[in-house]
C-alpha cells in the first residue's frame, strides 16, 4: 500500500481561535505557497414574510457598486490590480463574503471587504441598474427548469416566512419594481453588523498578523440593531403533485420531497444524512444504480438533505431530470426506490460501504484551504467548536444500521411526498 | 517550483522537469508520465488522459468519444457489475471522487482519494485501457442516459447557440460539431463502432498517466510499471489526419429560435493554435476585455445596462480554435445595439492597443490565478490535463513566463490579426416568448 507522506495533526491543534467580542476569527496555517482564502459571514435575519430576502439580495448585490470612499471602477480596480477575487452573497438568515489573494495583499483585501460591507454608497442609478440585472435574472430563470421546480417544490412545503420558502419569480419582479433605494439603506442600517460575525483564513498566512488585519478591519464593527422574524417549521400543502408547463424544454426537471422536523443538532440528522446518501448521494447510490445504470431512464438523479439550519427545519428531497418520453416511468421507479427506502431502509453492506465513503470524501473535502475555509466556517456559523470536524469521521463511523433505520421510518412517509414538473409536459401540437 | 530529482528507474525513460513536474516514459509501451508530489493534504489525483476527443470523429460516429466515455463506467471483466466490483462503488467506496469528461480533443479519466489507496485508482485505469467490456446491454441504457444528457442541453439556448456558432465556423474541420454528439448519430451508433473507436485510439502510447498530490515518487514509478507495464503499445503508429478547415474570407450569420425572456449575441472569431505565442497575448487580451469589473465589456456594456453579462475567452486547443466575445442582454436591448456596443470596444483595442496599466492588471489577474490553480491536486490535475490536450504539458509549468513575454505591441498585433469582420461567425439567440410559442404549437 502506498506510503501516506502528509501526516497532520487535528484541526483543533491547528486552527487558531481568536476570540473579539460578539466576533470570531479563525486562522489555520497550510502548506500552500502564497495563496490565503478566506470567508466569513454575519447574522442579518430579514424579515421574510415582508419580502425583505429581495432587498437583502439588492443590498450585497450593490456592496461592489461604489462606497463612500471610491466608486465602482476604483474598488475593482484596486482588488484585480492585486488579482484578488472578492464576493458577497445573501444566504437567508446570514450575509457571507468569500475570496482569495496572495498572502501579502491580505491586509488590503481585508480592508477593501470592510469598507464595503461598512460603508457601501447605494448610489440611485446604482440601484436602479442593479435592479434592473436583478429583473433580468429573474426573467431568465423562468427558463430554467431547475429553478422552476425546485421552487416549485419549496411552495408547497412552506409559507413565504419561512427561509426555505421560493418565490414564485413572476411575483417577484412585481415585488422588485414596488422597491427603492431607500428601502435598501434602511435594510443595510438596521440588519449589517458583526452580529455573530465569523471571519476564517486558510492558507499560506501568520494566525497572528491575519487576526490583527482582520481586527484592523472589522474590529470595531457595530453589532446590528435588528432582527427579522421567520417561521422555523413548514406549513405544507395536502401531499401532491404541481406541474410547471414550460415550452420548447424537452428534458424536464423533477422534484420529489417533503418537510422534515429535523434541525442540524438534532439526534436524527446523522442517521438520516448517511441514509440518504445511501439511497441517493453518489454514483453507486441506489437511484443511480437503479434508475439510471440499470433502467437507462436518466442522465442525472439524486436525493439529499436541503435547507439544513439550526435555527429552522430542513427537508428531503430527490432530483431526478428526465426526457419527457421517459416522465412517468422515470417518476414511478424514482418513487419505488423511496418507497423501498422508507420501508425497508438500508442494508449492513451499504452502511459499512458509505462509512468508508463519506470518511474518504471528507478528508478529500479538506484538501484546499477553499474547501477547509468553507468548513470551518459551516461549523462555525452552526455554533460547533472545531474539533468537532476532527470528530465528525468517528461519529459517522460509531452509527448503526438501526438507528439509520430507526430515522428514516421516522422521517420519511412515501405518502407525505410533494412532486414538482417542470418543462414541456406534452409533445407540440404540429 | 523546484525541479525534482530524476529518479533512475529500470522501466523507464527519464525525459524532462519542469515546474516540480517530472516526465517519464515507460519503455515498455511509450506511456507519458507526469508526476508531481504536493505534501499539502494526504490526497492523491490520479488521471489518465487519453489524445482523443470529438476532433477524431468523422461523420456518422459524432458522439462515440463520449459515448464511450460513459460506457468505459460499465466496466472490464474484472471490475464489472456481475462480479460486484463495478468501477463506481469499488472506488467510491474507498472514498474517491471519480468521473470522465470528453473534450474536442482529448479524454480523461480522474480519481481524488486518500493517498493510501492511490493502487487501486492505478490497477483500474490499466484494467480498463485495453480490457472495457463495449457490450450491446450496456449501450442500450446507457444511450438513452447520453439521450438525456443531450436534451438537457437543448434545453438550453446558450448551448445551442455555441454548437451553431461552432457548426457555422467550421466547415470541414470536426471542431465544428458538438462533442456530445449530433441526436442521430449518438442513436445509431453501435457497440461494435465504438469498440473500433477504443481499440484505435486507448492505447499506452496515446496516453498520459498523471499522479499529483500526496506520494512518494518512486513508488508510484513502481506501481504504474506493475499495472501499466505489460500492456503493448498501439499496433499502428498515430496517424490520424484531420481536415484543415479552409480560410474563412466573408462573415457568417446564425440565428437560433427558442422558448425565453432574453436574448443573447455570440461573436466567435478565427484564433490561432493553442500553442502558439498569439495565443499568450490573447489570453491577456481576453482578461483586459471581459475579465471583471474593471475590464472593457463591462464598463461599456454591463455598466451602461445594454447587457446583464459580458465574457470574452478563447479556449487554447491543438489547432487553430475561435476567440468568443458573448453578451447577455438586458431587457428592451436589441441585438445590433449590443453588436455595435462590442465592435466599439473592439476597433478601441485595434486602433490604440491596450495600456500599460491594463496589461500589468491582466498579468497579475492571470499571476494570482495560476496561484490559486495551485490549491489542491484536482486544481492542478484539470489545468495539466488541458495542456496535455493541447500537446504540450509544459504549456501549464510555462505559463506564467509565456505571459511575462506579452508586450502590448503583441496584444494590438494579436488583435488586428483575429478580430477580422472576414473570420467572424455571429450567433443571435432571439427568444420567442412562451406565449407565441404555445400559439404556434397549437
Amino acid at each position: 500500500m502506498p506510503r501516506t507522506m502528509t501526516e497532520l495533526p487535528p484541526l483543533a491543534e491547528r486552527v487558531h481561535v481568536l476570540e473579539s467580542g460578539d466576533a470570531q476569527v479563525l486562522a489555520l496555517p497550510t502548506p500552500i505557497d502564497r495563496v490565503v482564502s478566506f470567508e466569513g459571514s454575519f447574522s442579518t435575519v430579514p424579515d421574510f414574510a415582508a419580502g425583505e430576502e429581495t432587498i437583502q439580495h439588492l443590498a450585497v448585490r450593490l456592496l461592489d457598486k461604489g462606497t463612500t470612499r471610491r466608486d465602482r471602477f476604483a474598488l475593482a480596480e484596486a482588488l484585480e490590480d492585486r488579482g484578488a477575487e472578492l464576493s458577497f452573497t445573501a444566504d437567508g438568515l446570514r450575509c457571507r463574503f468569500s475570496g482569495r489573494c496572495l498572502r501579502d495583499d491580505l491586509p488590503d483585501v481585508l480592508q477593501i471587504a470592510a469598507e464595503q460591507l461598512r460603508a457601501p454608497l447605494f448610489d440611485d442609478a446604482e440601484f436602479e441598474k442593479e435592479r434592473a440585472r436583478h429583473a433580468a435574472a429573474l426573467r431568465r430563470a423562468l427558463d430554467d427548469t431547475g429553478s422552476q421546480a425546485r421552487a416549485a417544490l419549496a411552495r408547497r412545503m412552506y409559507a413565504p416566512a419561512h427561509p426555505n420558502y421560493r418565490a414564485d419569480p413572476a411575483d417577484e419582479l412585481v415585488f422588485l419594481q414596488g422597491l427603492t433605494v431607500d428601502d435598501v439603506r434602511a435594510f443595510h442600517a438596521n440588519h449589517f453588523g458583526a452580529r455573530n460575525l465569523q471571519v476564517v483564513l486558510v492558507g499560506d498566512l501568520d494566525p497572528h498578523a491575519a487576526g490583527d488585519a482582520v481586527r484592523r478591519s472589522l474590529g470595531d464593527w457595530m453589532v446590528a440593531t435588528r432582527r427579522g422574524s421567520f417561521e422555523t417549521a413548514a406549513t405544507p400543502l395536502t401531499p401532491g403533485r404541481e406541474d410547471v408547463p414550460m415550452p420548447d424544454k424537452q428534458n424536464l426537471d423533477v422534484r420529489i420531497g417533503l418537510p422534515l422536523a429535523l434541525r442540524r443538532d438534532h439526534a436524527d440528522y446523522l442517521p438520516l444524512y448517511v441514509g440518504t446518501y445511501v439511497l441517493g448521494g453518489n454514483f453507486s447510490a441506489r437511484l443511480m444504480t437503479r434508475v439510471r445504470d440499470e433502467q437507462g431512464l436518466t442522465y442525472g438523479i439524486g436525493a439529499r438533505l436541503g435547507g439544513i439550519a439550526v435555527e429552522h427545519d430542513a427537508y428531503f428531497v430527490t432530483s431526478v431530470t428526465l426526457s419527457r418520453e421517459n416522465l412517468d416511468r422515470g417518476i414511478e421507479a424514482t418513487l419505488a426506490e423511496i418507497s423501498r427506502f422508507a420501508e425497508g431502509g438500508i442494508t449492513d453492506e451499504e452502511l459499512d460501504e458509505k462509512q468508508t465513503t463519506l470518511k474518504g470524501i471528507f478528508r478529500v473535502g479538506l484538501a484546499t484551504t477553499g474547501g477547509l475555509a468553507q468548513a470551518l466556517l459551516t461549523n462555525a456559523e452552526r455554533g460547533f467548536d472545531v474539533a468537532y470536524l476532527d470528530r465528525f469521521p468517528e461519529r459517522i463511523e460509531a452509527l448503526r444500521v438501526e438507528s439509520i433505520n430507526d430515522a428514516v421510518s421516522r422521517h420519511i412517509d412515501p405518502l407525505r411526498l410533494h412532486l414538482a414538473v417542470a418543462g414541456t409536459l406534452h409533445a407540440p401540437l404540429r | 517550483m523546484q525541479s525534482p530529482n530524476p529518479i533512475a528507474h529500470d522501466a523507464y525513460t527519464f525525459v524532462r522537469t519542469s515546474g516540480g513536474i517530472a516526465e517519464y516514459r515507460l519503455d515498455s509501451n511509450g506511456l507519458q508520465v507526469l508526476l508531481l508530489p504536493v505534501a499539502a493534504a494526504p490526497v492523491v489525483a490520479f488521471m489518465v488522459t487519453y489524445r482523443v476527443g470529438s476532433r477524431n470523429e468523422r461523420a456518422g460516429l459524432t458522439g462515440a468519444t463520449h459515448l464511450l466515455e460513459h460506457l468505459m463506467f460499465k466496466g472490464t471483466e474484472r471490475y464489472n457489475k456481475d462480479r460486484g466490483t463495478s468501477i463506481f462503488p469499488t472506488l467510491q467506496r474507498v472514498g474517491a471522487l471519480l468521473n470522465a469528461t470528453t473534450w474536442l480533443d482529448r479524454t480523461n479519466y480522474y480519481e481524488l482519494l486518500p493517498s493510501e489507496h492511490l493502487e487501486l485508482a492505478v490497477e483500474i485505469e490499466a484494467d480498463r485501457m485495453r480490457n472495457a467490456r463495449i457490450r450491446d446491454e450496456d449501450l442500450d441504457s446507457e444511450r438513452t442516459v447520453v439521450l438525456n444528457e443531450l436534451d438537457r442541453g437543448e434545453n438550453d439556448p446558450m448551448r445551442k447557440l455555441v454548437h451553431a456558432v461552432s457548426a457555422a465556423a467550421f466547415f470541414a474541420h470536426p471542431y465544428g460539431h458538438p462533442t456530445i454528439g449530433w441526436r442521430s448519430d449518438v442513436e445509431r451508433v453501435t457497440a461494435e463502432g465504438l469498440r473500433h473507436f477504443y481499440d484505435t485510439f486507448y492505447w499506452p502510447d496515446n496516453a498520459t498517466a498523471s499522479v499529483i498530490g500526496d506520494f512518494d515518487a518512486e513508488e508510484a514509478l513502481d506501481l504504474l510499471a506493475r499495472h501499466f507495464g505489460a500492456i503493448p503499445s498501439a499496433p499502428d503508429h498515430f496517424e490520424f489526419p484531420v481536415t484543415d478547415e479552409p480560410p474563412q474570407i466573408g462573415e457568417r450569420r446564425v440565428t437560433v429560435r427558442q422558448a425565453g425572456q432574453l436574448g443573447s449575441v455570440l461573436m466567435a472569431f478565427k484564433g490561432p493554435a493553442g500553442l502558439t505565442h498569439e495565443a499568450d497575448a490573447l489570453d491577456v487580451l481576453a482578461v483586459v476585455l471581459g475579465g471583471g469589473k474593471s475590464s472593457r465589456l463591462y464598463r461599456h456594456l454591463t455598466d451602461r445596462g445594454i447587457t446583464t453579462g459580458t465574457y470574452a475567452w478563447m479556449p487554447r486547443l491543438r489547432d487553430p480554435g475561435l476567440f468568443y466575445v458573448f453578451a447577455n442582454l438586458a431587457p428592451d436591448v436589441e441585438h445590433a445595439s449590443a453588436e455595435e456596443a462590442i465592435w466599439e470596444v473592439i476597433d478601441g483595442v485595434i486602433a490604440d492597443g491596450v495600456t500599460e496599466t491594463e496589461l500589468t492588471r491582466a498579468r497579475r489577474q492571470l499571476l494570482a490565478d495560476e496561484a490559486y490553480g495551485r490549491d489542491g491536486a484536482f486544481a492542478i490535475a484539470s489545468q495539466l490535463n488541458e495542456a496535455i490536450a493541447v500537446g504540450d504539458w509544459t504549456l501549464y509549468t510555462e505559463y506564467l513566463s509565456r505571459l511575462e513575454a506579452v508586450t502590448p505591441d503583441a496584444i494590438r498585433e494579436a488583435a488586428r490579426r483575429t478580430f477580422n469582420r472576414d473570420r467572424l461567425t455571429v450567433g443571435h439567440y432571439l427568444p420567442v416568448l412562451p406565449e407565441a410559442t404555445a400559439a404556434e404549437a397549437a
